[in-house]
């Protein structure tokens, strides 16, 4: 029986269902086939969805990848891209939530620092390929009346990200992509957390390691926290000089005074 | 023998921007900075939009090298084959890279890659019926509304025809340039790999394609997989010098289309920016024996 005319609708998801789970029942009956079936000329459009995805997310991920070997990766990587396929053809920024993956994958598990390895990649990915944008000039602050500053709330470089790990994941980092087997073998990855810095400066993408207090700090900053609100978090006497060395170095490309309209 | 090009929605500019009747090579990042040092003599360049839509060195390296050279954008994202429509996120940041490079041509393809809201990283096979011609039309018009310019559609290389297909995907192309005043991109070595894993007659292709809506040629290497000993298929990977087979099958073009801006396109194991000048300069001449041949008849 001639299976009847799917809908177009119906047979991109139909495809869509072939090449993200590997299930062909929805489109199998619709295919010519001959002497290459369906199932062998769908795997020519999987073998590349899943080729493209994976090299994606390699070279996002450049020290996950050496940390485990590509056989561990891929594997890894197949079954990533089954459960969250990318929503953007923009694949630069394709697997945001692969830290989050390696968390809960149990053959994982034996290395505990790898999730934040991943965390930090993704900080330096998304550092490397966001748009760029002018400092802020100070002098705009400095005109503001003393009973607005309190309420300063700023914008970061879209560069900016704050990575929280529980292990030394940038000196892990460092490590493996300078190849640096004994300074790898050095780290003890269990040797307490770090609180990173990430951001790209014209020099290249730059991680650099800040006390507990300057990270939530910062943090606060640049999730647009009103400036008196900031330093109530930090609660630490050097948070002045903090803000002036983060001004100085152009962190911020904006700010405004009230809450953003949604 | 001329070709009317579709004034209404060309871009006015001429001059630098425009692509002439040449060969061009496809830019990978790979090769910034020798164009920049170097100054190779590539007579035009083509991008991926995708890879020009961020941050980072990408755009500063494309802004510099247009300055100098023309160039071309295409694109593998928009998939104007998507029944549930374009992704209006995805066209608005097309829109943006045409604004600040103001390429020569803009292309894309006759394919779909987007279904369920995911991007499938692939350029999937349509359907050839009134539905799906219904549907690239639509999405073609509406791109050309947005980008206020004429869109080069590309024929795909595909390894599956659907049973319900009643329009030859030939037919179906120039439809769709017939209907939406779209130019075409014919990718010859598309033709051929198309032509052997269907059993089409790749003249028949060209035959079917309106010569004056013909924008840009691509020319790119195909691998043949062996399934088993007895069968193979295919694959259109761009991995390789241009197949001899291809080659003949463009004089045949040209003879068909007239000279027209052609692209060496190279995208997996990429060579040298030597190696890709070698296949330019391979269709320059191709091209110029056209023109000779063309002017010999008229004289005759």
């Amino acid at each position: 029986m001639i299976a009847p005319a799917p809908s177009l609708l119906e047979l991109q998801r139909a495809l869509r269902a072939s090449l993200v789970v590997h299930d062909d029942t929805g489109v199998a009956a619709h295919v010519v086939d001959g002497a290459i079936g369906a199932a062998e000329r769908l795997d020519v459009y999987r073998n590349t969805f899943a080729g493209v995805l994976t090299t994606a997310l390699r070279l996002s991920y450049p020290a996950v990848h050496r940390l485990v070997g590509a056989k561990f990766f891929e594997g890894a990587a197949r079954i990533f891209i089954e459960t969250s396929p990318p929503e953007s053809a923009c694949l630069d920024d394709y697997g945001e939530t692969f830290a989050d993956f390696l968390s809960g994958f149990e053959p994982a598990a034996s290395l505990a620092y790898l999730p934040d390895v991943a965390r930090l990649e993704w900080a330096v990915n998304h550092a490397l390929h966001a748009l760029d944008a002018e400092p802020l000039d100070v002098r705009r602050l400095a005109a503001l009346a003393d009973a607005d500053r309190a309420s300063v709330r700023f914008t970061p470089h879209p560069s900016v990200g704050l990575v929280r790990a529980r292990h030394p994941a940038d000196l892990i980092w460092r490590a493996v992509l300078d190849e640096d087997d004994s300074a790898l073998s050095a780290i003890d990855p269990n040797v307490g957390p770090a609180w990173l810095l990430v951001r790209r400066l014209p020099t290249g993408v730059e991680v650099r390691r800040i006390n507990e207090r300057a990270w939530l700090f910062t943090s606060a900053l640049c999730a647009g926290m009103p400036l008196a609100a900031a330093f109530d978090v930090a609660r630490d006497f050097e948070t002045s000089a903090l803000l002036a060395d983060h001004l100085a170095a152009g962190l911020f490309v904006d700010f405004r005074l009230k809450e953003a309209s949604t | 023998m001329t070709r009317q090009l579709t004034s209404a929605l060309l871009p006015a500019r001429g001059g630098r921007g425009s692509i002439p009747a040449k060969a061009g090579v496809g830019l990978r990042f790979r090769h910034h900075r020798e164009v920049l040092e170097a100054r190779p003599a590539a007579t035009w360049f083509e991008v991926h939009v995708e890879n020009y839509m961020g941050g980072g060195s990408a755009p500063g390296f494309l802004d510099a090298i247009r300055r100098d050279y023309p160039i071309s954008l295409h694109g593998t994202g928009l998939s104007l084959g998507s029944a549930e429509g374009l992704d209006a996120a995805h066209l608005a940041r097309v829109r943006e890279v045409v604004e600040r490079f103001e390429p020569g041509l803009v292309s894309e393809h006759l394919s779909f890659s987007v279904a369920g809201g995911t991007y499938l990283a692939d350029l999937l096979p349509l359907p050839m019926t009134e539905e799906a011609l219904g549907v690239v039309c639509r999405n073609v018009a509406q791109v050309q509304d947005r980008l206020k310019r004429r869109l080069l559609v590309e024929n795909p290389s595909t390894y599956v025809q659907f049973r319900h297909s009643t329009i030859p995907e030939w037919e179906f192309l120039a439809l769709v340039a017939k209907r939406t005043g779209c130019g075409i991109l014919c990718d010859v070595n598309n033709i051929y790999v198309s032509a052997c894993n269907h059993g089409w007659r790749a003249s028949a292709y060209l035959e079917a394609l309106p010569p004056a809506a013909i924008g840009e040629i691509h020319l790119a290497g195909h691998s043949v997989r062996h399934i088993d000993a007895a069968r193979t298929i295919r694959i259109d990977d761009h991995g390789s010098r241009v197949a001899p087979e291809v080659w003949a099958l463009y004089a045949e073009a040209l003879a068909r289309f007239g000279p027209v801006p052609t692209l060496i396109e190279w995208d997996t194991d990429v060579p040298t920016m030597a190696v890709l000048l070698e296949e330019a300069a391979h269709a320059d001449a191709l091209i110029q024996k056209a023109r000779d041949d063309s002017a010999r008849a008229i004289a005759a």
